[in-house]
């Protein structure tokens, strides 16, 4: 039996097994080449053919003067070509059976009304052969897992568990870089363009049922299919998290209304309201967004919004208590037990109240394992706000103080990073609580590296932290509030129902 | 006829006559027909006809000119409130006839309903997500202080209480300076009624309940209502 995702009507556009490549050439300066550079750079295991009408090879691979040449009809067309060919190259596609079109090429819709003609006609042929289009104008789609890159970026990174449909493409590529700082990475991706019979909301379906894709983050300019958007992400968002950036709304541009509702209903507002109704987490920035995702992706949710904040410094505890408040999470003191237990483990100028403020570390070790997990322990906590300031010359005085050798020291440092990010990974694993590091490092600190590389999230400053907490408590109330409201709809339709 | 099928006649008659909004009066017929507190009210030609609904109602009562091209009565001093006996009503009626501009279906005597709790409920059609509906802070300064929230119609009771949660305003729905706390599930008749109008009848464009008003009691009641059309 196939998956969902397999019978997906998207599964083909993204896990082709054969491209059909036009627009690439040898002069590698041309997008086509640049594109077809990318894909074979990602070691795409499947058949390229390149169709040009003059070239007999195009970097390295056997070239075809048409279509119609080709010894099979690919999975996939992708087609970069200036735009007054685009039409009849689809519909040679087309009659070759092709069935599903990148479309890198512009001219269209977004250029006006003639544009817009040249759209409508693509279109037409492409439901005259039941021709699925991401694009036209848009940078195509990227598929990790299968090795399908078709944007003019090379993918970097590892794979990854973000799922992105994006109304700009720079979203997509110039993400690749910005995401593997973090160890981060996309699963697939859509860079959706004009969207002439491919939509954000098909998109978003295709990645409700992909098993890689944990969180899901949307780009969103306009949002055409409204109602069909809010069904289709109430649908996920009880599996799981779909976070979106909206940017859409001009104030300026809105109609002239005779009411206050009228006046009043402004685009942002507008989708500020339905976001939430339709589960959909609205982030500020694409760092928040991807900030959000982190989290998601790496995090088990919290059963609550209690936060203890586990710090040696006061005053970064103090500004994480201060965000978490104005955040309106809550900050319980430890209980008894927990004080307890912490009191032969801290030093005797610590305050166990909240934030735990350990004022010095006796022990560096207890800091990332005894004293989080008692932490995690007490029933009062939903989530651990974790201070992880970890600078390499702090490690390595500790290691020297220990005697080890200079010589041993670099031999011992990425052994004592990764040992601290998997003890912290354990706190995470025994507890199912989220631990939340944050301070004030950046991410090429090898101790936040190490974090990344072991699938933890980091963020730099509490504010980014505090954030992300509110997010994953906010997810968690949608959540409840769909499957309330499914099942009185549930329950209706049974009453009804003789 | 039901209900909701005369509601649909005042709407056709209106669209029929290429108006571009209805009186408060339908307006308001329209509302309850879709279970929407309104406040009790009489249309009047006459100062006797004003009077007799007058006592029906139950004094005090309120005055207003009722025409659908009119859409900012109390500015233009077309409302007189708190009218505590007959007299009152006959020269409210002189008042207000003489300060017409043009022709009006009559005057509408009106409950005198009070409360230091005003909301607004409304209806905008999107061009994407069709029909939505809003709820905010209202009165006069509704735009001025611009808390209000919206969502697609249709929504149910969760989703008007999650809608109710996102005000900055929230807190004047629970007991409020002496004041019991809001009726939440006439609220909620409000809010999915407004969008219900939305969903089954086209030819509406836009509807504002301004103000919805909340009694001491936490009762509310629709004391004003537009209904434009498309």
């Amino acid at each position: 039996m196939s998956t969902a995702l397999e019978q997906h009507r998207l599964y083909r556009m993204t896990h082709p097994d054969s491209i059909a490549m036009f627009g690439a050439s040898n002069n590698p300066s041309s997008m086509g080449t640049i594109i077809l550079r990318a894909l074979l750079a990602f070691r795409y295991p499947g058949k390229v053919y390149p169709v040009h009408p003059r070239e007999k090879e195009v970097q390295g691979l056997k070239a075809y003067s048409r279509v119609g040449e080709l010894p099979e009809a690919p999975d996939l067309a992708v087609i970069v070509l200036p735009t007054a060919i685009v039409c009849d190259t689809l519909e040679e596609c087309g009659a070759k059976g092709i069935r599903n079109a990148v479309i890198v090429s512009g001219g269209f819709k977004e250029v006006g009304p003639e544009g817009a003609q040249r759209e409508k006609r693509l279109v037409e042929i492409a439901d005259k052969y039941g021709i699925k289009i991401i694009g036209p104008n848009c940078l195509g789609i990227t598929n990790t897992h299968s090795r399908i890159n078709t944007t003019p970026h090379s993918y970097r990174g590892n794979p990854g568990f973000i799922g992105m449909v994006s109304q700009s493409g720079s979203f997509v590529t110039q993400m690749f870089e910005y995401l593997d700082q973090f160890g981060l990475g996309f699963s697939t991706a859509f860079s959706i363009g004009n969207e002439a019979n491919t939509d954000l909301v098909d998109c978003l379906e295709y990645l409700g049922t992909c098993p890689h894709t944990k969180v899901i983050a949307l780009y969103v300019e306009a949002i055409r299919r409204g109602r069909e958007f809010v069904e289709t992400a109430r649908k996920i968002v009880p599996e799981k998290p779909i976070v979106a950036l909206y940017v859409g709304g001009s104030e300026t541009g809105r109609k002239a209304a005779l009411s206050h509702t009228g006046s009043m209903s402004g685009p942002d507002a507008l989708y500020d309201g339905i976001f939430r109704q339709s589960g959909v987490i609205r982030a500020s920035s694409i760092t928040e967004l991807f900030d959000l995702c982190m989290a998601f992706g790496r995090l088990p949710l919290p059963q609550g919004n209690r936060v203890f904040i586990q710090t040696h410094s006061g005053g970064p505890g103090a500004v994480a208590a201060d965000a978490c408040g104005r955040a309106g999470l809550e900050l319980p003191s430890p209980s008894d037990q927990t004080r307890d237990a912490l009191k032969d483990l801290v030093p005797a100028t610590a305050s166990i109240k909240n934030p735990i403020d350990l004022t010095f570390t006796k022990d560096v070790m207890q800091f990332f394992s005894t004293i989080p997990a008692a932490l995690l322990s007490d029933p009062l906590c939903d989530l651990l706000m974790f201070y992880f300031y970890a600078p390499l010359e702090m490690i390595k005085r500790a290691l020297i103080q220990i005697g080890v050798s200079k010589e041993e020291l670099d031999k011992n440092l990425a052994g004592v990073l990764k040992s601290i990010a998997q003890q912290m990974k354990t706190l995470i694993t025994k507890s199912k609580k989220p631990v939340v590091c944050f301070s004030y490092h950046n991410t090429s600190e090898p101790a936040v590296k190490a974090l990344f590389d072991n699938d933890l999230p980091f963020y730099e400053g509490p504010e980014r932290a505090v954030r992300t907490i509110q997010a994953m408590t906010t997810y968690m109330t949608l959540k409840e509030k769909i499957a309330a409201q499914d099942k009185a709809v549930q329950a209706g339709q049974t009453q009804a129902s003789p | 006829m039901t209900k909701k099928e005369e509601a649909g006649s005042i709407i056709k008659k209106a669209v029929d006559q290429g108006r571009k909004a209805l009186s408060e009066y339908e307006s308001k017929q329209v509302l309850a027909a879709y279970g929407v507190p309104v406040t009790r009210e009489a249309l009047a030609r006459t100062p006797e006809e004003a009077v007799q609904a007058a006592s029906r109602l139950g004094y005090p009562v309120v005055l207003k000119a009722c025409s659908w091209q009119i859409m900012h009565k109390s500015e233009g001093g077309l409302v007189a409130l708190n009218l505590g006996c007959e007299d009152d009503v006959k020269k409210a009626f002189d008042r207000i006839s003489g300060r017409l501009s043009g022709p009006v279906d009559g005057m509408l005597v009106q409950e005198m309903v009070s409360g230091k709790r005003e909301l607004v409920v409304g209806m905008n059609r999107d061009p994407q997500f069709g029909p939505c509906v809003m709820l905010g802070l209202g009165g006069i300064m509704t735009e001025i202080l611009n808390d209000a929230v919206f969502r697609m119609a249709p929504v149910d009771m969760l989703e008007v209480e999650d809608m109710a949660g996102q005000l900055r305003c929230k807190k004047i729905l629970d007991a409020f300076r002496g004041d019991g706390p809001v009726d939440r599930e006439a609220l909620f008749r409000c809010v999915s009624g407004a969008g219900q109008i939305g969903l089954d009848r086209e030819t509406v464009a836009e509807i504002d309940i301004n103000p919805v008003l909340v009694s001491s009691d936490g009762s509310v009641k629709a004391v004003d209502a537009l209904i434009v059309l498309a």
